[in-house]
């Protein structure tokens, strides 16, 4: 039951309405949940997905995205090993907000954290955000970038897949080994000097 | 013997088993047979008992048959009666169609008559009971009766005079209900509440009714605010009046509530709560928003909340800016108001949400329509201002709980003081006090977003701020100093023993490092305790949760955990550094003693050598004289972290002395002695195994002292006398070619 591997905190954040619980209910239970009220504070789910024959535990916090719900969801950055930043491509406004969301991000977050734009709802006809120009926003701000419907199920699987994926790698690569235990003792004790100095 | 002979005889061996099998086997089937043979008299009688049973059966069948037959016949006759027996139910219940057709017709008569009379007489009761019957009646039947009896327009006439009636009725009513109501006759207001739903008006008289109820609310609302606002700052409920006007608001509206409730199940029937409700939350809005408004307004919320977000963006320690800072202090008292003020809107919020669902539950029996209903109902709850307004002030209280949180740990960090007869200084005991009383405050709110919150704020400021000063107190070092060590161990001591901590920068910097790295140690206790006791409160306070919400918080609090990962990475890396500034520069001389000492001792030189003091002897001395100036000075589990970082660091210093001597018998005799007695001296020094950390050190000694090199095969190999050996062959081997005594092919004869 609980034998996962590694467990990884994501969390979505962005504007009310864009999608957020929809894409997490897609994901965790495979559903379009018909006219559900909007978040209250913060949810909390869990999947576990199998990357690489390993099990992945994946906490999924999906906030509220009003002001005054915001110093609740303020204080889940700080643990997230991933953000999953929203917008509505048939919105504008959800767009125009994004940069206020980053420097909240910046505020927050942990600086390593994974970063990901979402541009959701592309069944809809009424585009207003042309791809590109979701593409170039996360490019210019570092993060990883994508398109997603909850409503038809397209790239959602593939959003948290993703982000278990790199997110494994990462862990593997914090994990190796900087000395092993045939190095003398001064050397230890100089390494974990530089990681408490850095 | 032959090796033919050999096999002749196993031969003989092999067939005398296989005979020996055979004769079991015939015995068994043998007996196997004749139990069969036992039952085959049995048999027989059977098979002649079944031969008599075969006539009877044969009657048997054939009565049977003759029975199908009957059943056949009598289901065909039933099924002709059950036709008939259609018939009369079907002729039965067009009768008392009629029956029911004529009454209402006798009805019709008589409440068309009755009803005008009853207007005339103001007798209101009486008229609304005859168009309540006339309104229960089938009204499209009406009409077809109408048409099939004989006098039309008589009928006709009689359910337009009491569709007349109704109307007009409904409008007297509703006019005498208000005019009750001008006139506070409350006697008159409840007769004509009472009398809306007779007349198949139900909304309407719960409407009037509750507008009725929300004017009373609002003017005791008004009232009651205005108290508020004009209460002077000497009264001692000062702080928390708007907490009051709240609860006051609140324990109105519920008890208007409470006292309606029978009175609307009574005459309206159940499941319209929900609908009365509704009303009286547009008054609940209403004057919550204006008690919110006028507490922003007298406790300058929005001025808080801008010097507090301004002062967390300038940084924690600028005290050099200009920004007035608020002292947490002064924040406490209205932190404590906001809970209140949250809590009982929670309370209220959860009392409707009670009184309502369980009013459907047995008011509204179509479960879709009990969904709707629900739905309907919740939706209406979120979205009203009474909710909006709880959030806000869940976000208003977390603002300044995380802003208390932060500058009160600054304070105690600032103002920390080191007593000397403690291992710890202030700041552990007044940090954990606050964060303690924060997470007390958020489990008060009643609401598991905000203690999730403060339990996130906590552990960032604990695993952020607070374990980065312990952090900047460790970095700046345990300066080793240039005294003799003794005595500056002496003098350290006895200066924190006596208070006397300023007689040197270096005592002070030794004395701030000790206890920075005490105080990482009860760090970790105090976060354990907190994360249980923490939980335990939780769980009395919201006993209702689900395994969902359970989840949520569990997961908050885990984040405890990770500062007291931080914790360790912290101690051990204080203990690093007094590895390297204390132990090394000490132990290595002593342990390079051993250089100066020669190992090839003669019978006689050995008693001269254990007659004085000993290498080890000195060893244990010097480092007794180190460890006990540590041992009052640290925390139990960090003096036992420090003997494990001096066992480490003598245990690999001795190694390589070794490595540089060479030895005769006696002197791997005197080695072993000696590594045993260094072994039991740290062992009985701590209370942690140190057996690990001497294995090495063991084998070595072991391996010195062998009587020959051939004897090592006793203790290398498969057999059970073998040690697990924490040397590779190469270095069993160079460690054999240090005794003299030992010829090197010997050593590399060996097979390892
Ligand atoms: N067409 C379309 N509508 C969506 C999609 N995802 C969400 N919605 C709708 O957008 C609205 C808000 O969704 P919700 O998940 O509550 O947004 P949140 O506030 O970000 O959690 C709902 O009415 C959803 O039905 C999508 O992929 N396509
Ligand atoms: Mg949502």
């Amino acid at each position: 039951m609980d034998d996962y591997k590694f467990l990884f905190k994501v969390v979505l954040v962005g504007n009310a309405g864009v999608g957020k619980t929809c894409l997490v209910r897609r994901f965790t239970q495979g559903l379009f949940p018909p006219g559900q009220g909007a978040t209250i504070g913060v949810d909390f789910m869990i999947k576990t997905v199998e990357v690489d024959n390993e099990k992945v535990k994946l906490q999924i916090w999906d906030t509220a995205g009003q002001e005054r719900f915001r110093s609740i969801t303020q204080s889940y950055y700080r643990s997230a090993h991933a953000l999953i930043l929203v917008y509505d491509i048939s919105c504008q406004p959800t767009f125009d907000c994004l940069p206020d969301w980053l420097r909240e991000i910046e505020e927050y977050a942990n600086s390593k954290v994974l970063r990901v734009l979402v541009g959701n709802k592309i069944d809809r006809e009424d585009r207003e955000i042309p791809t590109h120009v979701g593409e170039e926003f996360a490019e210019r701000n570092n993060m990883y970038f994508l398109e997603t419907s909850a409503k038809e199920a397209e790239n959602v699987e593939t959003l948290f897949i993703q982000i278990a994926v790199d997110l494994i790698k990462q862990a593997r690569n914090r994990d190796v080994p900087k000395y092993d235990d045939t190095t003398t003792i001064e050397d230890r004790t100089t390494s974990i000097g530089n990681k408490l100095l850095q | 013997m032959s090796a033919s002979e050999m096999s002749f005889e196993e031969m003989q061996e092999e067939i005398r088993n296989q005979l020996e099998k055979l004769q079991i086997e015939e015995d068994s089937l043998q007996e196997e047979m004749s139990t069969i043979m036992n039952q085959a008299p049995f048999l027989n009688e059977k098979i002649k008992s079944l031969k008599k049973l075969v006539p009877a059966l044969k009657i048997i069948e054939h009565d049977a048959v003759g029975l199908v037959n009957t059943i056949n016949d009598i289901s065909d006759s039933s099924e002709k009666i059950s036709g008939k027996i259609r018939l009369l139910d079907e002729a039965r219940s067009r009768v008392q169609e009629c029956q029911s057709r004529v009454c209402d017709l006798i009805d019709l008569e008589i409440c068309s008559q009755g009803v005008q009379a009853a207007i005339l007489d103001s007798d209101y009761e009486k008229g609304a009971a005859h168009v309540h019957r006339f309104l229960s009646m089938d009204q499209s039947l009406l009409q077809k009766t109408a048409n099939d009896v004989e006098n039309i327009s008589n009928t006709l006439k009689s359910v337009r005079t009491l569709q007349d009636a109704t109307s007009q009725l409904r409008a007297l009513v509703e006019h005498k209900f208000n005019e009750a109501v001008r006139n506070e006759d409350l006697v008159s207001i409840e007769r004509f509440f009472k009398i809306f739903p007779l007349l198949g008006i139900h909304e309407v008289g719960i409407t009037e009714f509750c507008t009725y109820l929300r004017g009373k609310v609002s003017l005791t609302a008004e009232k009651n605010l205005k108290t508020a606002i004009t209460t002077p700052i000497s009264d001692k409920r000062y702080n928390i009046i708007f907490a009051d006007t709240l609860t006051l608001l609140f324990e109105g509206l519920a008890k208007v509530i409470d006292i309606h409730q029978p009175l609307l199940e009574t005459y309206y029937g159940p499941g319209r709560l929900f609908s009365a409700v509704n009303i009286l939350q547009k008054e609940c809005d209403v004057q919550v928003r204006r008690i919110f408004n006028e507490w922003m307004k007298c406790r300058q919320i929005n001025k808080k909340m801008q010097q507090i977000s301004e002062i967390s963006r300038i940084g924690p320690n600028s005290s050099f800016s200009k920004l007035e800072r608020i002292d947490p202090k002064d924040l406490d008292i209205l932190i404590g108001e906001i809970t209140f003020m949250h809590y009982r809107s929670e309370l209220y919020i959860r009392f409707i949400q009670r009184k309502v669902m369980a009013d459907i539950e047995i008011g509204i029996l179509d479960s879709q329509k009990k969904e709707e209903c629900i739905n309907a109902f919740s939706q209406a709850l979120n979205n009203s201002e009474l909710t909006q307004l709880k959030h806000e002030l869940l976000s208003h209280y977390l603002r300044l709980e995380q802003y208390f949180m932060e500058e009160s740990i600054n304070k105690a960090v600032a103002m920390d003081s080191v007593d000397s007869s403690q291992q710890t200084s202030s700041m552990v005991d007044d940090t954990f006090f606050i964060v303690r009383k924060c997470i007390r405050r958020s489990i008060s709110s009643g609401n598991l977003d905000g203690i999730c919150a403060i339990i996130n704020t906590a552990c960032r400021v604990l695993e952020n701020d607070f374990c980065d000063v312990l952090r900047s107190k460790l970095r700046q070092g345990y300066p080793s100093g240039y005294l003799d060590l003794t005595q500056a161990y002496n003098v350290l001591q006895s200066s924190i023993q006596q208070g006397r901590l300023q007689s040197g920068d270096t005592e002070q910097s030794r004395t701030a490092f000790i206890v920075a790295l005490n105080n990482a140690d009860s760090c970790i206790e105090y976060v354990d305790a907190l994360c249980e006791g923490v939980l335990k409160e939780i769980e009395n306070a919201l006993p209702g949760m689900n395994s969902n919400e359970h989840g949520k918080l569990e997961s908050c609090l885990s984040g405890l955990s990770s500062v007291t990962s931080n914790l360790k990475e912290i101690i051990e890396y204080g203990i690093q550094q007094l590895r390297s500034s204390v132990i090394k520069p000490r132990v290595n001389p002593w342990v390079d003693a051993f250089l100066n000492i020669s190992h090839q001792f003669t019978e006689e030189e050995l008693s001269v050598y254990e007659a004085g003091e000993t290498f080890v002897q000195t060893l244990i001395m010097n480092l007794e004289s180190l460890l006990s100036s540590f041992k009052d000075m640290l925390t139990v589990a960090n003096y036992d972290a420090f003997v494990g970082a001096l066992t480490t660091e003598v245990t690999q210093r001795l190694e390589k002395v070794i490595l540089k001597s060479s030895f005769n018998g006696l002197g791997g005799l005197i080695l072993d002695k000696e590594v045993r007695s260094l072994a039991s001296y740290i062992t009985a020094a701590t209370s942690w195994s140190v057996r690990d950390k001497f294995a090495r050190l063991t084998q070595i000694a072991t391996v010195l002292n062998l009587e020959q090199v051939s004897e090592i095969a006793d203790y290398w190999g498969n057999h059970d006398g073998a040690l697990t050996w924490r040397l590779t062959p190469s270095e069993l081997r160079s460690f054999l070619l240090l005794r003299t005594d030992f010829k090197p092919d010997d050593v590399k004869r060996l097979k390892l």
